[in-house]
C-alpha cells in the first residue's frame, strides 16, 4: 500500500501572532494612535485653532518649502552623481562611492555640528565669510544646507541601481543615430530613470520634512525665521503647549502617511510594468 | 570604396585586441567579419561607428577620414545584439528618433518611419512598445531605426546572436533582401560560419586581433591561404608534407605540385588541404584513369551517422610521421588520421564499418600559402637571451614567419616569473612579429630547446652569444650542445641589431652542400636579400673536388635564381675561416650561412669549430645549417 503523503498543516499561529501584536502595540501602534487621540480630545475647533496660529502656519509652510527645495536640488545633484559614478571610470571612484553614501550613517546632530564648524562665525570658512556678510547659519539657507547633506544618499540610492542596470548600448545607439550626449540623456537615459527619480524624490521629501537633529543646531530654532515643523513641535512641547505641538505633529504624521502610501503604490505599479 | 581601414590597432591595457587591420569594403557590399569570441571583430565595428577610439590607424567612410570624429557625425547605422530598443518609446518613435534629432518635419518623418516599418515587415505595429514585441521583431525595429536616416554604412554586431534558429534564418533572408534593395554598404559581425556563408558578398576571417584572410565564401572554403582559415571554416584535413622538386611528399605518397598559386620553396614544408566531402573511399584500388590522387590505404576507426551524411575517420599507415594540423591529433594516436564524409545510405554500408581497409582517393586538394620561417627564440634570462630574441625576431620579421619565445627554468616554481618576463618581452617585440607565442619549459637548457624545436616543428633556432667573464668569444655550452644535435638550422648571434640584405652562403662542393644553399635561398627570398655563394679552396683541395665544386656553384646559382634570389658566385683560395671573414667584410654581409655535417664520426666538430672561429672574430650572425649525407 502506498502511503499518501500527509498534507502539511498550516499552523494556526494564534500564539506567535499574539506575541507580535503584544510587542508592536506599545512599540509602534499606540504611539501613532496617541497623536490622533490627543488631537481629537480638544475637538476640531481646538485643533484648527492650534493649526492656524501664525507661528504654526509659518513652521508648516517653511518645512514644506525646504522639503520641496531639497527634493528638487538633490534630485538634480543625486542624478548627476549617480550618472558620473555609474558611467565613468576614474581613480578614487570607489572611495567617492562610499563618501556620497556616508550621510546615512552619520548622526544628524553630528552633521549639524560639522556644518556649524564650517560656516559658523568661528568656522573654517565662516571666519572669513561671516565678516563679508555671508553667513548661512541660523538662516533658511543653513537649514537647506543641512537638509541637502542629510538626504543626499536617498536620491542616489534610487537612481544609481537603475543606471547601473541600463546597458551602455542604449546610449551608444542614440549616439550612432546622431544624438549628442545631452540629447541621449534627455531622450534615452532620463525616461528610463523616471521611476527612480520619482521614488527618490518622495523619499528625500519625506526625510526632509521630518529632519530634526541637524536642523535644530544650524537653524538656532528662530520662530518666523528658521523654525521648521519638527522644531515647532519641540519648542511648543518644551513650553508646555501640548495642544499646539500635537496639532502640527498630527499634520506631519498624516503627510508622512500619504507620501508613504504614494511610494508603495508607485513601487507596486512599476514592479508590475 | 565605402569603408577603408588602414592599420587599425586597439589595445585594452596590455592586450592587443585589434592588430594592424587593413580592409577595403566596396560600395553596396555586404561584408562579414567572421571570428571566434575575443577575436576583435566587434571592436573593429565599434571603432568604425566611433564608439571606441583606435590607438593607431585610420578609418575612412566614403572618402572622409573619420578616425577621430564623434559617432554622431559619422552617419553609421548600428544594430546591437541586445536590440537596444528604447523602451519608453513606441516602435514608430524609435524609428523616427534619428529624424527627430535631425529636425525633420513631423509629417515627413512619420511617413518615412511607416515606410521603413513596412520594409522590415512590421507594418501596422508602430504603436506598440518593445515589451509587446518578440526578440525577432525588436531586432527588425532596430534595423529600421538604423536605416531611417539613410546612413552611409550599416554596422551589425552579431544581430541574430540572441535569437532562436528559426527566427534567425527568417531574419537573415529579410536582411539580405533589404540590403540588396537599399544597396547600403554593410559590415556584419558574427561567429556563425553558416550565417557568414549565407549573407556575405565577401568574408574577412579574424583571429586574435588579426584579419587573417579576406575572400568570397567559395574561395575561403576551397582555396584558403592560411591554416587558420582552412581549419576554422568547415571541417578539413590539413597535412604537412614537403616539397620535393615538382611533387609534394606526404609520407610514402606523393601529390603533384600544383602549378598555380603560391609555390613553396624546394625542400620547404607544404600544407595540403583536402575537404572530407571531396575524398572518396573504395575497397579496391582506384583505377589509374579515375583522375584521383591516391592518398593510400587506411583503416576505418570511427563512423558517425549525421542524418544525410556519415562521417568516417580513417587511420592511414602510409602517412606515418606526416604532421597533421587537422583533424587534431589525439593522445596516443599512432598513425595520421583522415576525415571523410560520404552520403548516408539507407542500408548501413558494411564496407565503412570500423576495421574495414579502404583506399582513399582525393578528387581535389589545395595547397595553402607557404608560411614564413618558424623561429624559436631562446630567450634565457640574460643578455644572450635578449640578443637572441631581438635578432631572431628580426629574422622572423624579415621572413614573415611566426616565432616563439622560449625560456628554460630549472624548477617548476620559476615558471610564473619567467612567463611574466616573456610577456614583457613580447610587448616589446610585438610590433615586429605579430604572431609571437610564449613557452616556458622546465629542465636543462639544451635538452629542452632541442625537444621544443622538435615538438613545435620549428625551422630555425635563434641563440644569443655573449663573451664570458674572461672575454672569451667562443660558443657557450648550451650552444655547443644544441649545435651538436639540432636537426634544424641554428642562428648564432652576438648583436641584437641587424638587417638581412646581404647574405653570404658558404658552401661545400657536392650533394651535402645543397642543403645550406637551399635554406639560404629561402631566407634570402623571403627577406628580399642578395646572396653571395662562396666556395673556399684550400691547398688540400683535389682537382676532382674543384670540378665538382664548380658544377655545384653553377647549380646553386640556377636554383637560387629559380627561387627569385639575386646571387653572385665567389671562389677564394686560402684558409677557410679567413676567406669567409674576408668575403663577409667585402660584401658587408648581414648573415653568414655555413653547413654542418651530420654527426657521424663527429666530423661536425670541425664545422662547429668553424662556427666558433667565425663567431669569435666577427659580430655578424652565423646560421649553421645541418647537412644530411
Amino acid at each position: 500500500m502506498i502511503a499518501t503523503p500527509k498534507r502539511s498543516r498550516i499552523p494556526r499561529g494564534l500564539f506567535p501572532v499574539g506575541i507580535l501584536l503584544a510587542v508592536m502595540l506599545p512599540l509602534l501602534l499606540m504611539p501613532l494612535a496617541a497623536i490622533f487621540v490627543f488631537a481629537a480630545r480638544s475637538g476640531l475647533p481646538g485643533f484648527v485653532a492650534a493649526l492656524s496660529s501664525p507661528d504654526a502656519q509659518f513652521a508648516l509652510r517653511f518645512s514644506l518649502l525646504i522639503a520641496f527645495l531639497t527634493a528638487f536640488i538633490n534630485g538634480i545633484l543625486g542624478t548627476y552623481t549617480a550618472y558620473v559614478l555609474s558611467k565613468y571610470r576614474f581613480p578614487g571612484r570607489d572611495a567617492l562611492n562610499v563618501v556620497v553614501n556616508l550621510p546615512v550613517a552619520i548622526p544628524t546632530v553630528v552633521v549639524g555640528t560639522s556644518l556649524l564648524l564650517l560656516w559658523g562665525p568661528i568656522g573654517i570658512l565662516g571666519q572669513f565669510l561671516v565678516p563679508l556678510g555671508v553667513s548661512p547659519m541660523f538662516m533658511p539657507a543653513g537649514v537647506l544646507l543641512a537638509h541637502l547633506f542629510v538626504t543626499f544618499p536617498y536620491m542616489l540610492g534610487s537612481v544609481k541601481p537603475v543606471l547601473d542596470e541600463l546597458e551602455v548600448t542604449y546610449e551608444e545607439a542614440a549616439y550612432t543615430i546622431g544624438a549628442n550626449q545631452l540629447q541621449a540623456f534627455r531622450f534615452v537615459v532620463l525616461p528610463a530613470l523616471r521611476g527612480g527619480l520619482f521614488s527618490g524624490a518622495l523619499l528625500t521629501f519625506a526625510h526632509s520634512l521630518g529632519e530634526f537633529g541637524a536642523t535644530v543646531l544650524v537653524s538656532g530654532n528662530l520662530s518666523f525665521r528658521t523654525q521648521t515643523a519638527p522644531l515647532y513641535i519641540f519648542a511648543q512641547f518644551e513650553a508646555g503647549n501640548i495642544e499646539a505641538a500635537n496639532a502640527v505633529a498630527a499634520v506631519l504624521a498624516m503627510l508622512s502617511f500619504v507620501l508613504f502610501f504614494a511610494l508603495m503604490q508607485f513601487n507596486k505599479s512599476s514592479a508590475r510594468a | 570604396m565605402s569603408i577603408i581601414l588602414t592599420d587599425l590597432t586597439k589595445r585594452f591595457g596590455e592586450h592587443l585586441v585589434v592588430n594592424r587591420v587593413s580592409l577595403d569594403v566596396r560600395d553596396g557590399e555586404l561584408f562579414v567579419l567572421l571570428g571566434g569570441s575575443g577575436s576583435g571583430k566587434s571592436t573593429i565595428l565599434r571603432m568604425i561607428a566611433g564608439l571606441s577610439t583606435p590607438d593607431a590607424g585610420k578609418i575612412e567612410l566614403n572618402g572622409r577620414d573619420v578616425t577621430y570624429l564623434p559617432p554622431q557625425v559619422r552617419g553609421t547605422g548600428f544594430v546591437f545584439q541586445n536590440y537596444s530598443i528604447f523602451r519608453h518609446m513606441t516602435v514608430l518613435q524609435n524609428v523616427e528618433f534619428g529624424l527627430r534629432i535631425r529636425k525633420v518635419k513631423t509629417k515627413e518623418r512619420a511617413r518615412r518611419a511607416e515606410e521603413l516599418l513596412d520594409l522590415v515587415g512590421l507594418g501596422g505595429l508602430g504603436a506598440r512598445f518593445a515589451s509587446q514585441l518578440s526578440g525577432g521583431q525588436q531586432q527588425r525595429v532596430a534595423l529600421a531605426r538604423a536605416l531611417a536616416y539613410q546612413p552611409a554604412v550599416l554596422l551589425l554586431d552579431e544581430p541574430f546572436g540572441a535569437l532562436d534558429v528559426k527566427i534567425r534564418s527568417q531574419l537573415r533572408a529579410s536582411l539580405k533582401e533589404i540590403q540588396r534593395q537599399l544597396k547600403v554598404t554593410t559590415i556584419l559581425v558574427t561567429h556563425d560560419q553558416e550565417e557568414a556563408f549565407e549573407l556575405a558578398d565577401r568574408i574577412g576571417v579574424m583571429d586574435a586581433g588579426h584579419l587573417i584572410e579576406v575572400g568570397t565564401s567559395e574561395t575561403l572554403y576551397h582555396q584558403p591561404d592560411s591554416e587558420f582559415t582552412a581549419t576554422f571554416i568547415g571541417g578539413g584535413n590539413v597535412l604537412v608534407g614537403r616539397r620535393e622538386h615538382e611533387t609534394i611528399r606526404l609520407g610514402s605518397t606523393t601529390l603533384p605540385l600544383p602549378r598555380a598559386g603560391h609555390l613553396a620553396d624546394d625542400g620547404a614544408p607544404v600544407r595540403v588541404l583536402f575537404r572530407p566531402e571531396t575524398t572518396l573511399l573504395q575497397a579496391e584500388r582506384f583505377a589509374p584513369d579515375a583522375g584521383l590522387h591516391v592518398l593510400g590505404q587506411g583503416v576505418v576507426v570511427e563512423r558517425i551517422f549525421a542524418g544525410a551524411l556519415q562521417r568516417i575517420v580513417l587511420e592511414v599507415e602510409g602517412l606515418r610521421g606526416v604532421r597533421a594540423v587537422s583533424p587534431r591529433v589525439s593522445y596516443g594516436q599512432k598513425a595520421t588520421r583522415v576525415e571523410v564524409i560520404q552520403t548516408a545510405q539507407r542500408e548501413p554500408n558494411a564496407s565503412f564499418a570500423p576495421g574495414a581497409k579502404l583506399w582513399i582517393g582525393l578528387r581535389d586538394f589545395h595547397v595553402l600559402a607557404p608560411s614564413g620561417l618558424k623561429v624559436l627564440l631562446c630567450a634565457s634570462d640574460d643578455e644572450g637571451g635578449r640578443i637572441a630574441a631581438e635578432m631572431g625576431s628580426r629574422l622572423a620579421q624579415a621572413t614573415h614567419g611566426p616565432a616563439t619565445l622560449l625560456t628554460v627554468v630549472s624548477r617548476p616554481e620559476l615558471v610564473a616569473p619567467a612567463r611574466t618576463r616573456l610577456e614583457a618581452m613580447r610587448r616589446d617585440l610585438m610590433p615586429r612579429v605579430a604572431n609571437l607565442e610564449l613557452r616556458v619549459r622546465v629542465g636543462t637548457s639544451a635538452t629542452e630547446i632541442l625537444l621544443e624545436a622538435q615538438e613545435g616543428h620549428y625551422e630555425v633556432i635563434a641563440l644569443g652569444q655573449v663573451p664570458d667573464r674572461n672575454g672569451y668569444r667562443g660558443l657557450g655550452s648550451t650552444a655547443r650542445q644544441v649545435l651538436e644535435q639540432a636537426e634544424i638550422p641554428v642562428l648564432l648571434t652576438r648583436s641584437p641589431e641587424g638587417k638581412f640584405e646581404n647574405i653570404l652562403i658558404c658552401t661545400r662542393g657536392g650533394e651535402p652542400g645543397k642543403t645550406d644553399v637551399v635554406f639560404g635561398g629561402r631566407v634570402a627570398r623571403r627577406a628580399n636579400a642578395q646572396a653571395t655563394v662562396l666556395y673556399v679552396q684550400t691547398p688540400q683541395t683535389t682537382d676532382d673536388e674543384q670540378k665538382r665544386a664548380a658544377r655545384h656553384l653553377l647549380q646553386a646559382e640556377a636554383s637560387l635564381s629559380q627561387q627569385g634570389v639575386q646571387c653572385k658566385l665567389k671562389i677564394l683560395d686560402g684558409s677557410i675561416v679567413e676567406s669567409i671573414l674576408q668575403q663577409a667584410k667585402t660584401d658587408n654581409s648581414d648573415l653568414i650561412i655555413i653547413g654542418a655535417q651530420a654527426p657521424r664520426g663527429r666530423p661536425r666538430l670541425r664545422w662547429q669549430n668553424l662556427a666558433n672561429q667565425i663567431l669569435g672574430s666577427t659580430d655578424c650572425p652565423v646560421l649553421v645549417v645541418p647537412m644530411n649525407e
